[in-house]
């Protein structure tokens, strides 16, 4: 009947339908809202990780009253050493303190970990870049593209971190979590349900892909130039005062034949004003003798095939004047990424550390932003590293004023690197060793007190903290190790030698001319020693039965008898990794992890499996000061605003005690427990 | 002559723009940014009504209206189709030519008006506090020193370092420290003669003269604001580096982009208003 007739809609349908709509509306929207609120209920807990605090020198200056507020800290809640991991070297100990458990879980044992079946060839242990697969063919260029018809894989870099990091759990209960530069986390792990965020700290690389290469510039360089571990330097000849040089960019990889970028700059000093004008691009710096540039972006073009339209690397860095003249040297910090238009992820979200670059300009983005490859190969003297080391802090400490203005609730991490770097060159404790291998006493004093004044500062900035949020939040501030003299070194290949387990005595380095038909064991990293075991490496020798054993036995008795020629003891302990470590990630775990005494670490050569004629040598470097020696030598901090029950808590303690905080329980695949249980 | 010429254009354009741009210093960027577009867009749709044949336009894009037709109905037909593609082609061609006159109209105060618009978009003022490099490139000599020419600070602005002298490239810069907002003169001296350049200080928008061009007339047409220096002159140029504007609209790099894209989209709402062919 009603067929053919308009369908009568009245006004208060109208209405009532918009209402309900907007109803449904905004229920949709609080309840999205409510999915993304933080659920931590307020609760705020804040970890401050300074590297490399040392609890020793903490307590003498806590005694002298120089470190009011970590005292205040400690008598108001707690103070203790903090058990590091075996070995206490940083990547180790940070990934052991985000899984709370020990490197069986995430597989890192070494800065440098060695591939048995390519027989000890090196790569870094906490990331690894992995090629890509498939390319096309233009000229002179190779080229991936990942779509289709041609979907080539891409190459791309993965952390190599194994396990559970303890934020997961945060994540997973809507609980806030933010991380500043957290170490042992490149590339940034990711947030499945969007409540983390972290900026990549110790591991990120800077434009070349390396972990920091600074560029030198001089007229009494070289006149090929010279690459040197962690640096190049390049000769300058000027003419009427002025001269032209390159910068050198990354690689194109789109070449066949990959060949470094590079970027014109031009030289032009006055030695009358003792300044200096370079002409980057089309931007020029002015700089007068002894003074730094802002941050300069730096874009490298990249050749492409016709049609395509060119690509470029983009890159920030720093100039700083040292000399015009006589001799003009001019340095150039190793290009860190951009964190306003990041080239690969520095952050979870990605977008993390551009809203900070947009609110507080550039900054470095490296993993080591103090230069200390700067100051070993001699381009900074102390004053110069100090000084840049400062104008690091001093940009931290504009970042961690943001984080703190940012940070509501949930937890809060923020990581200092200065105490560790600084250490590395001033430490030198002379009730230890009155005698230090480079530097005359008063010298190595002076140095030492910059490592106080560093203290002094932080313990400035753990007052203000305090001050703002100790009634508010649980605190801790903990250091992942802490530190002692580095004045001997050890070369575990050369004693190996000498004591006839790697052949033959000529032996150079074990990557090039060592003999596997007739080496038992050899060293690799800092601490890590190898078995020559056979079915594992491929050139093994060593049968793994009562054999290995045997030898294991013989090598641990034979290395804690080492002596030095004052008779002081070199080697605490040599700990097997099957007594130490558990867990599902134990691929890469060395046979033997070797622990210092104090004053003592492994030599540099060592590290990359060279040999040298003596077995046991001073230490030269400016880096007078480690860490790498037995865990038990050199323990790190952790203050708390509450009491700590555990007796002798460790780092792995830290993650269930902060999930215990958020009234979360600890995860079976974590060892730690929580400090504020007993 | 054509110095003379440019010198001319750029006084009339300075003088215009003086009065028409001179809200640009007190509205927001993006908003002044989008006026202008918008305004010129739907001008130069006017001027383009104006010095164009529309009767002819109107005419030409009824045959490629008619030809386009006639390919598709005669698509199997090779030859009509050639025929029709090469009438299209000359068509095309015609419909170019009907547009030149009022291209050539429009170019030489578009161009004015570019480099006019750029004076407030391409970059922005110091601001108090914030340092720059000033360099004056000299007339090539033999020579080898650089003459002593001195840069004096003022109330408004510091000198706070230099001068670098290079001789290879017959300049000399300076750092300078911006100290009081406004329009001031840094002045050059070297011996009795005196050379000044404008410096603009400000938190928001100034006319910037990044360069005081030398007597080359594409150079004042890029720099119109200040007048060149005389080709006799010891100093040809004086450059002052600005900090780049950060702004989707109104900002260095984007400006020229969104004000195109803005002012053709003004053009095309306006189109069926002013009934313009084109």
């Amino acid at each position: 009947m009603n067929s053919g007739r308009k369908p009568k809609i009245s006004r208060r349908k109208i209405l009532s339908g918009a209402a309900a709509s907007a109803g449904a509306l905004a229920t949709a929207c609080w309840l999205g809202g409510c999915n993304r609120a933080s659920r931590s209920l307020g609760k705020k807990v804040i970890v401050i990780g300074i590297d490399g605090m040392d609890p020793r020198l903490c307590r003498s200056m806590m005694l002298a009253g120089m470190l009011p507020n970590l005292a205040k800290l400690a008598s108001a809640g707690s103070f203790s050493n903090l058990a590091t991991s075996m070995p206490p070297q940083s990547p180790v100990a940070w990934a052991s303190f985000i899984n709370g458990a020990g490197p069986g879980s995430h597989g890192i044992f070494d800065f440098i970990h060695r591939h048995p079946h390519q027989q000890c060839a090196p790569f870094f242990s906490a990331a690894e870049t992995l090629p890509g697969e498939g390319s096309i063919e233009v000229g002179d260029h190779r080229l991936q593209f990942n779509f289709p018809p041609f979907s080539h894989t891409l190459p791309k870099t993965v952390l190599r971190r194994q396990g559970i990091p303890f934020w997961d759990e945060l994540d997973a209960k809507g609980i806030p979590s933010t991380f500043y530069d957290l170490p042992s986390n490149y590339p940034p792990s990711p947030s499945h349900y969007g409540h983390h965020r972290c900026i990549s700290g110790m591991g990120t690389p800077d434009v070349l892909g390396t972990y920091g290469t600074y560029q030198y510039f001089s007229d009494d360089s070289p006149s090929k130039g010279l690459e040197e571990g962690g640096g190049r330097r390049s000769k300058l000849r000027f003419i009427r005062d002025s001269a032209k040089t390159k910068i050198v960019g990354p690689d194109n990889a789109m070449l066949k034949t990959p060949t470094p970028t590079t970027i014109e700059m031009s030289v032009h000093r006055d030695r009358r004003s003792d300044a200096a004008l370079l002409i980057v691009g089309d931007h020029k710096i002015m700089l007068r003798a002894g003074e730094w540039s802002g941050w300069t972006r730096l874009d490298f073009k990249m050749s492409t095939p016709p049609p395509l339209p060119s690509q470029s690397a983009s890159g920030i860095c720093r100039f700083y004047l040292q000399e015009v003249a006589p001799n003009f040297r001019l340095y150039m910090t190793p290009i860190n990424i951009d964190p306003s238009k990041p080239a690969v992820q520095l952050s979870e979200p990605k977008n993390f550390i551009t809203d900070i670059s947009n609110a507080l300009g550039l900054f470095y983005t490296t993993g080591f932003q103090e230069d200390h490859k700067a100051r070993s190969n001699g381009i900074f003297n102390d004053d110069e590293f100090r000084q840049q080391a400062t104008m690091v802090l001093e940009e931290r400490l504009t970042l961690f004023e943001y984080a703190l203005k940012n940070y509501e609730d949930g937890l809060l991490f923020f990581y200092f690197s200065s105490s560790d770097l600084q250490s590395h060159m001033f430490w030198w404790n002379s009730d230890e060793d009155a005698l230090h291998p480079t530097r005359t006493t008063p010298e190595a004093a002076s140095r030492f007190q910059y490592v106080k004044d560093l203290y002094q500062k932080l313990d400035g900035i753990i007052g203000d903290l305090d001050q703002r949020y100790g009634s508010k939040a649980t605190l801790f501030v903990m250091s992942d190790h802490g530190f002692a003299n580095f004045g001997r070194q050890f070369n575990v290949n050369s004693w190996l030698r000498d004591s006839g387990y790697l052949n033959p005595r000529e032996t150079t380095s074990v990557l090039t001319d060592v003999d596997w038909s007739r080496t038992r064991a050899y060293g690799m990293g800092i601490n890590a020693l190898y078995l020559n075991l056979k079915g594992r490496e491929r050139d093994g020798i060593v049968e793994p039965d009562d054999t290995a054993e045997k030898l294991t036995k013989q090598l641990i008795a034979q290395l804690e008898a080492v002596r030095d020629i004052n008779g002081q003891q070199v080697i605490r302990k040599v700990y097997r990794s099957s007594e130490i470590y558990s867990g599902p990630a134990m691929e890469f775990a060395p046979d033997l992890i070797i622990g210092y005494s104090r004053g003592y670490r492994a030599s540099w050569e060592t590290c990359l499996g060279e040999l040298t004629p003596e077995v046991l040598l001073d230490n030269p470097s400016p880096w007078s000061a480690d860490h790498c020696a037995d865990a038990l030598e050199v323990p790190g901090v952790l203050f708390s605003n509450k009491s700590i029950r555990s007796p002798q808590p460790s780092l792995t303690d830290l993650a269930p005690s902060i999930l215990d905080e958020f009234g979360l329980p600890t995860p079976k695949t974590m060892t730690g427990k929580s400090i504020f249980q007993s | 002559m054509l110095v003379t010429l440019v010198l001319w254009l750029n006084t009339i354009s300075n003088s215009i723009a003086q009065i028409l741009l001179a809200p640009v210093a007190w509205l927001p960027g993006w908003l002044s940014a989008s006026l202008i577009a918008s305004v010129t867009g739907i001008v130069m749709l006017f001027v383009f009504k104006q010095t164009s044949n529309q009767s002819a336009l109107k005419r030409t894009r009824n045959q490629i209206k008619a030809n386009l037709i006639a390919l598709s109905l005669f698509k199997e037909e090779l030859r009509v189709c050639l025929r029709v593609q090469l009438t299209l082609l000359a068509q095309a061609g015609r419909l170019l030519a009907l547009s030149a006159v009022p291209i050539l109209v429009m170019a030489v105060p578009m161009c004015l008006s570019l480099a006019q618009l750029s004076l407030w978009y391409q970059a922005r003022p110091l601001a108090c506090g914030e340092q720059a490099i000033v360099t004056v490139h000299l007339k090539p000599t033999n020579n080898e020193v650089l003459p002593e020419i001195e840069l004096t600070p003022t109330s408004a602005v510091d000198v706070t370092m230099g001068p670098v002298r290079v001789p290879a490239s017959n300049m000399i810069c300076w750092k300078i420290e911006a100290i009081s907002r406004g329009l001031h003169d840094l002045t050059f001296e070297w011996g009795e003669q005196i050379f000044t350049k404008e410096l603009a200080i400000s938190n928001s928008f100034l006319p910037v003269s990044r360069e005081r061009p030398s007597s080359n007339p594409s150079s004042m047409l890029k720099y119109p604001r200040e007048r060149p220096f005389a080709a006799d002159s010891p100093v040809q140029s004086i450059q002052i580096e600005y900090p780049d504007r950060v702004s989707w609209t109104s900002g260095t790099k984007s400006w020229m982009a969104y004000w195109f894209f803005t002012s053709l989209i003004a053009a095309f709402v306006a189109r069926p208003l002013l009934k313009v062919d084109f």
